[in-house]
């Protein structure tokens, strides 16, 4: 076969106009930059068919060139994927056949945007999303990445090779080498790395890695930082005092050490990340029986059935998780153990925890600290309600808004966070393909080639850029009422 | 704009405004018209969301992004506004047109001293120089009456309460003389005596300096008190406008004579002469009616007419530029009496279900005690000594700080007294706090709380909340029960039951606080705490929802301990009155004893305050001077002392020197006063109406 170009047969009509409309869009925003320090300031204007005009003369004809610049610039870049969809293979170059690949989360989304759109007014806050441009674009960038880790991850989709197999030959090779063995995919689109795998796959199946562990390992984090931080912002004192004060004293501990310490061999051999992830585990199941606990106590028949069977999963995951083979905490009989994690994993869990949750506490604190002078706390009280009823049931449920911001910031970090311990060679298997290890991987013969770091670290970059401005959607438009 | 123009200050015309959402457009301000005569003042009367702050944002040209002039026209001394340039619209802000907001604390930068604030008004404006305005600036906070402007002048802020605030705020729109003042609710924030005071500065101040003024209030009684003139607005449009004799005695609008039947005047009782709340609710912007947007709520609606399109304003001949936006005004004969609602037989009290005995309540803020600091001793309560009877309504009045909340939260258990004991049923609650208490007794005192905007909880539904308090109480064998019982306690205040499921942000304030209501009668309570229930709802809420306490109460023998600042409502519902300052009682007797001379000085200070809105009221001026002092450094003797216009008829320094005792007047009135007999005797009544006393 043939190696692939970028484009293919398609670049010689689309790359120039590519070129005249990137010009044009440069070109104009340079001169709205220039314009807007001369125009005069902005008066607006009714017009007989009561529609509003906002400016008109020179700055206006820059204002809208501008915006017909942009349009088509973006309308030629998705002619390159969309002609890519329906041109047969190798004819749209690289691009074409990556969206070609990309199909199923294309198809994904598109179906996800159109549910929504139709329904966005009966679901809350999600729907509320949907008004913002910024949440879209953010909720656009998460959700290919979402789609793409569930398609490669369950239905084995995306990807063309085997992420971990080399093939002889392909070292080093640039994207759209042909592969030389029969019964392969073709070629390696994002070219090959320093052991000769497929940068392409590595990439969409690093994303499977970061979104399974990031958002769970973050919302352990948030278990932990609200149970501390509910009650020491309600009850306030000595507790206060206390709490916050360890809180500092982590966020004052070199993290990147701590990281270390929790995988030299000595330190494991005692136990004491076993340990510690046996305390943090522990959190979601106190908050779960607490919340369910303060809920129904007003009905203890009911509240027992309830208590026994959610504690007693919950509590079976709990031990499966710590109890682990060659460690000192090994609680659970084999044939009751349900499941074993890498131990690596568990690193980074009570690395992401370690780092995320004094943060969380100190939000949630504050949180609790302003809610609890509302009158509905004091209604509470006044009919004799539990302290935990009224941090579980009447303060958390009203700090949402701004946990579920600082939860998707917080993703974003996590996944950064990844990404650091991958590039130290912490946490997961050297061979893992999420994307810090392979960026650390591509980093050490950067110079010479640079494309097998380029696309995870691309991809890292546009999965916590959606996170950032899905954030900033949420806030936006959970402020709006 | 020339010094001789004699023209009106302000001349609105036909005015619409709209805000604009991505959805739709939302008519704010529709068909508005007003003009104010140099030296006039105009009060600007409506419910909240009528758009009368709308209004005056419009003169500000201040109307954000969303907002938007439609149509009509602004002149300010013939200059037409909607279509100045930003340039010449800074140079008239601040200057010529000047703006009061209602928090005081938010107009005022925290960072800077108050003299800087002030004295930048003339530097910017006129160019004068900083010596020039500094001396301005003492001058104008002189003329606010605030003592030692020096002092004042290089205070932040913070170091000054919130009636000293808001005379600062008063100072700096006065400081560049402008000819048109915009005070918008300027008062809501204050309490009653320092909000006195502060309507009477700004009426000398008007008219020291002859400037005019658009005075923005829901409170028709301030309006009364300060305004030449008044617009009534209702939903986005003047319903009446006219000269204040005009509107207030020869009304000829149905809503503004709604709004009159629906505050409690001097007269209005619960038993003989109930209020009369306007029906339904106040139409959402999106929402209103074709053609009169009063049409639904109002008795006179007559379909086919009053909705067949909009309605014009009307002049009324014979007044003074009296107009109103109603097409039946002839029709409608205005002096026809008020339809008698059924009236109530009063409920007698019954036994003593609650006494309090000597109940005092000390806070210890302590400073830092480790590093030195002094440990100080707040007095929150002192010696509360009442008992209230089953059925009774006994109203606790006191302004901020006179203790009245924490009395409330000793008494649920939230707190323990310090000393002192409190008996309900003959069993001793004060040491028990409220994890320990029984359900019954939880039960039996709940509690309706003020704002109705925080009183549920948002991210519940209405049924859930209400459910949850029964299932705390106990009530109800199953999940179904409680449902149906929550349901049966919806219809009891009168909302539909679809409301159940609603969350609370769907509800409107008078909703919300009928869902508080329902909350607290969950358990069948016995005794009611209602923090000042109804002074955060609008005029025409207020008297539905007091009305369904009292009916509430009637039904079920509840004892009501109503706490408020408002003494027109009390006057209205309570049978016994209760007078807090600074955590002592001071006056203790039936209304009709402390609403009638004899008083004690505070008492008298307070009746003064209130605003009455009523043209045949006549009331004896008292204005307090100063602020209430600090509960954490209570002045020695009488608490009252360091204010009571009284003080010099009693011999010698004896109110500085010794805390007067409680004395027994005639019929079991109680006042803590040093005063003599005969000045107790020789005290006149302070509202008088139309020759006869009613107070």
């Amino acid at each position: 076969m043939e190696p692939l170009t970028w484009t293919g047969s398609l670049g010689q009509f689309l790359n120039p106009v590519l070129m005249i409309t990137a010009t044009a869009l440069v070109l104009t925003a340079a001169a709205q930059i220039i314009a807007g320090l001369f125009a005069p300031a902005v008066t607006l204007q009714s017009n007989a068919d009561g529609s509003l005009m906002a400016r008109g003369g020179a700055f206006g004809a820059v204002e809208t060139a501008l915006k017909w610049a942009f349009i088509a610039t973006v309308v030629t870049l998705t002619a390159y994927l969309a002609a890519g969809l329906v041109m047969p293979y190798g004819r749209a170059g690289i691009v074409g056949a990556v969206a070609k690949r990309f199909l199923p989360v294309f198809i994904a989304l598109i179906a996800l945007f159109a549910v929504s759109m139709t329904f966005k007014r009966r679901l809350g806050l999600y729907g509320k999303l949907f008004d913002s441009t910024v949440g879209m674009i953010g909720f656009t960038l998460v959700m290919f990445w979402v789609f793409s880790a569930i398609f490669s991850g369950l239905f084995d989709m995306i990807a063309t090779h085997d992420p971990l197999r080399p093939i002889s030959g392909l070292k080093n090779k640039l994207p759209g080498v042909s592969v030389p063995e029969e019964g392969l995919y073709p070629h390696y689109l994002l070219g090959g790395d320093n052991l000769a795998r497929d940068v392409f796959s590595r990439m969409v199946t690093g994303s499977v890695v970061v979104i399974a562990i990031a958002p769970l390992a973050t919302l352990f984090a948030f278990m932990v930082g609200i149970t501390l931080g509910l009650p020491a912002g309600y009850f306030g004192g000595k507790l206060d005092a206390f709490l916050t004060f360890i809180a500092n004293l982590i966020l004052a501990f070199p993290v990147i050490l701590l990281f270390y310490l929790l995988v030299t061999p000595e330190i494991v051999a005692t136990g004491i990340p076993s340990y510690m992830a046996a305390v943090l585990f522990v959190f979601p199941l106190v908050f779960t029986a607490v919340l369910l606990n303060s809920r129904y106590a007003t009905q203890p028949a009911k509240r027992t059935v309830i208590l026994v069977v959610v504690l007693g999963f919950f509590g079976w995951l709990y031990l499966s998780l710590i109890s682990q083979e060659d460690t000192p905490l090994r609680i659970l009989p084999a044939w009751l153990d349900g499941f074993d994690v890498n131990s690596g994993i568990l690193v980074v869990f009570v690395s992401v925890v370690f780092v995320n949750a004094p943060t969380v506490f100190r939000i949630v604190r504050g949180l609790s600290m302003d809610i609890k002078t509302r009158d509905y706390v004091a209604a509470a009280q006044t009919r004799g309600e539990g302290p935990w009823y009224i941090m579980l049931w009447e303060i958390l449920p009203n700090a949402r808004g701004p946990l579920i911001v600082d939860f998707c910031l917080r993703i974003g970090y996590t996944t950064i966070l990844l990404g650091t311990l991958g590039f130290f060679g912490l946490g997961l298997p050297p061979e893992s393909p999420d994307w810090g290890s392979t960026i650390n991987e591509g980093r050490k013969l950067l110079l010479i080639y640079i494309h097998p770091p380029l696309p995870p670290a691309l991809a890292l970059l546009t999965l916590v850029l959606g996170l950032n401005l899905l954030a900033d959607g949420l806030r936006e438009e959970s402020l709006r009422d | 704009m020339t010094e001789t123009y004699t023209g009106p200050i302000l001349e609105i015309d036909n005015l619409s405004i709209s805000f604009f959402t991505r959805l739709r457009e939302i008519p704010a301000v529709m068909d508005f018209s007003a003009t104010i005569m140099p030296g006039d003042s105009l009060g600007l009367v409506g419910e909240s969301g009528c758009g009368k702050s709308t209004v005056a944002l419009g003169v500000m040209q201040d109307l954000g992004v969303n907002g938007r002039i439609v149509g009509g026209s602004i002149r300010f001394k013939g200059e037409e506004l909607t279509t100045m340039s930003p340039d010449r619209l800074r140079a008239l802000r601040g200057r010529e047109i000047a703006m009061i907001y209602q928090e005081p604390m938010a107009s005022l930068n925290p960072a800077m001293t108050v003299g800087a604030q002030l004295i930048e008004v003339p530097m910017i404006h006129e160019g004068i120089s900083k010596g020039d305005a500094y001396a301005r600036a003492l001058e104008t906070v002189a003329d606010v009456k605030l003592p030692d402007p020096k002092r004042i002048l290089k205070a932040y802020p913070h170091q000054l309460s919130g009636g000293q605030q808001q005379r600062i705020v008063i100072a700096m729109a006065l400081m560049s003389k402008p000819s048109l003042l915009i005070l918008d609710e300027p008062t809501t924030a204050l309490d009653v005596t320092v909000e006195a005071a502060v309507v009477q500065l700004v009426r000398d101040l008007g008219r020291k300096y002859g400037t005019s003024m658009l005075f923005i209030s829901h409170n028709l009684g301030l309006v009364l008190d300060t305004c030449d003139r008044i617009n009534v607005m209702y939903s986005g449009e003047a319903v009446e406008r006219g000269s204040i004799a005009d509107v207030f005695d020869d009304m000829q609008h149905p809503y503004t004579q709604a709004l009159f039947r629906a505050i409690p005047l001097p007269g209005a009782s619960k038993t003989t002469r109930p209020l009369k709340a306007i029906p339904g609710n106040f139409p959402l912007p999106d929402a209103r009616p074709k053609g009169c947007n009063f049409g639904p709520r109002c008795d006179y609606f007559e379909a086919g007419r009053c909705d067949a399109g909009p309605i014009p304003m009307q002049r009324i001949t014979g007044d003074d530029r009296h107009l109103t936006r109603c097409i039946k005004f002839n029709a409608i004969d205005w002096n026809a009496p008020v339809t008698k609602a059924i009236e109530t037989a009063p409920t007698a009290p019954g036994k003593v279900i609650l006494r309090m005995e000597d109940l005092k309540k000390y806070y210890d803020t302590r400073g830092n005690t480790a590093f030195g600091g002094v440990s100080q001793v707040v007095k929150a309560n002192e010696s509360l000594t009442f008992d209230a009877r089953e059925a009774e309504t006994l109203a606790i009045v006191g302004e901020s700080g006179c203790g009245k909340s924490t009395f409330a939260k000793v008494l649920m258990g939230l707190e323990t007294a310090t000393s002192g004991n409190i008996t309900l049923d003959e069993k001793s609650i004060s040491d028990v706090p409220i994890e320990n208490r029984t359900t019954q007794t939880v039960a039996d005192i709940q509690m309706v709380f003020q704002n109705p905007f925080d009183t549920l909880n948002p991210s519940m539904t209405v049924g859930r909340q209400i459910i949850r308090a029964l299932e705390v109480f106990r009530i109800g064998k199953s999940d179904g029960e409680r449902r149906r019982r929550m349901l049966d306690l919806l219809d009891l205040v009168k909302l539909p039951r679809t409301f159940a499921d609603r969350m609370p942000r769907q509800l409107s304030g008078g909703q919300k606080q009928r869902v508080g209501i329902a909350r607290a009668f969950a358990g069948d309570a016995r005794i009611v705490v209602a923090d000042e229930p109804v002074s955060a709802l609008d005029v025409s809420v207020q008297a539905a929802v007091a009305d369904l306490l009292m009916d509430i109460q009637a039904r079920q023998n509840t004892t009501l301990l109503f706490i408020s600042h408002d003494l027109s409502i009390v006057r209205y519902l309570a049978d016994r009155v209760l007078v807090m300052y600074l955590g002592h009682v001071v006056e203790l007797g039936t209304t009709e004893q402390v609403f009638s001379p004899p008083y004690h000085p505070y008492t008298e200070a307070l009746l003064s305050a209130v605003p009455i809105a009523d043209t045949r009221v006549t009331k004896r001026r008292i204005v307090l001077k100063g602020e209430i002092p600090s509960a954490m450094n209570p002045p020695p003797g009488c608490p009252f002392q360091t204010r009571c216009p009284r003080k010099h008829q009693v011999a010698g320094d004896l109110c500085e020197r010794e805390l007067p005792p409680m004395r027994t007047l005639s019929d079991g009135l109680q006042i803590k006063c040093h005063l003599p007999d005969e000045e107790f005797a020789a005290m006149e009544p302070v509202i008088q109406m139309a020759g006869n006393s009613v107070a």
